[in-house]
């Protein structure tokens, strides 16, 4: 009997002239899923940016000889994985969406260590800056404070790479 | 993390902080010499342009800048250019966490500014301490 009551809900509403978001103050129960908000949108973005860097500096230290230049890369890439702990550790989605953001995609495997410059990461960097400083205008205090962090981190890579 | 604050209590603490680098920099200086004095002279002349900067900002929002102290206690003894890299790491350091309180104000401007300023201030504690870190200002919580 329940359920056929919540099926029938929106029918008897509209019988009576009311949408079923008119009877409820809260998110309507009957409208399906709810879109995942700007926050979430933001964050998974930004996940997917940070997995990209992180991929891009695996693939430039794999297989590289004992070198300063490969235990700076080695440094850095730890922090970034260091940033998507925290980026991951604040993304909430609502039950039911897929957790895995999908912007933009991951960096291909495939790429080959030498494909991967210190002048391509130095650019990677000062873009993952860039994009940032645009995302963290939009974004709660808090969230927006890490993203500046991770700015500011960032930057100072593009200086360690020699930019 | 910091919660939301108001625009010049935002303002005052990142002018406080770099009051006290224009302080620090003028003891770490004394103990530096060639590249790293010229250096040293450099970020106090970027410490003392982002006071003036800070200042007139603070003005226009009708406030009064907060004055600098004589004197600040340091956080450790300064002896030669080793301890005085240190304190000028030390000095950026707490320069970024100030700002960080900026990108927690509403005004979308005043975020931008304050996280402009961390990349300077953090990039130069790089250039003291000789490595990088991966949240410049921010002690993040155990995820």
């Amino acid at each position: 009997m329940l359920a056929a009551s919540a099926a029938a809900l929106p029918l008897l509403l509209g019988a009576a002239g009311c949408r079923s978001s008119d009877a409820f103050a809260g998110p309507d129960p009957l409208a399906g899923r709810p879109p995942l908000g700007h926050d979430v949108l933001t964050l998974q973005a930004v996940i997917a940016a940070e997995e990209n860097m992180i991929d891009l500096y695996r693939t430039a230290s794999s297989g590289v000889a004992e070198t300063p230049r490969a235990r700076l890369l080695r440094s850095l890439l730890a922090q970034h994985e260091q940033h998507l702990v925290q980026l991951k550790a604040r993304l909430v989605v609502p039950a039911g969406a897929s957790p895995s953001p999908s912007p933009g995609g991951r960096a291909s495997p495939s790429r080959r260590p030498s494909t991967v410059s210190t002048a391509r990461l130095r650019a990677a960097e000062r873009a993952s800056a860039a994009d940032l400083m645009q995302r963290l205008a939009t974004v709660p205090p808090a969230l927006a404070q890490l993203f500046a962090s991770i700015a500011a981190s960032d930057a100072t890579h593009v200086t360690a790479l020699g930019g | 993390m910091m919660a939301t604050t108001g625009a010049v209590p935002a303002l005052q603490a990142a002018l406080a902080a770099e009051n006290a680098a224009i302080f620090g920099y003028g003891a770490a200086g004394a103990h530096l010499a060639g590249s790293s004095q010229a250096a040293a002279e450099q970020d106090w002349t970027a410490h003392n342009r982002a006071r003036d900067t800070l200042a007139a900002m603070i003005s226009a929002r009708g406030a009064t800048p907060a004055a600098a102290q004589a004197f600040y206690q340091l956080p450790f003894r300064v002896h030669n250019a080793s301890s005085a890299a240190r304190l000028a790491a030390y000095l950026e350091d707490g320069v970024t966490r100030a700002y960080l309180g900026l990108v927690a104000v509403s005004d979308q401007q005043l975020r931008r500014f304050g996280a402009m300023a961390m990349q300077e201030a953090a990039r130069r504690a790089v250039s003291w301490r000789g490595s990088t870190q991966a949240f410049p200002g921010l002690t993040p919580p155990a995820p």
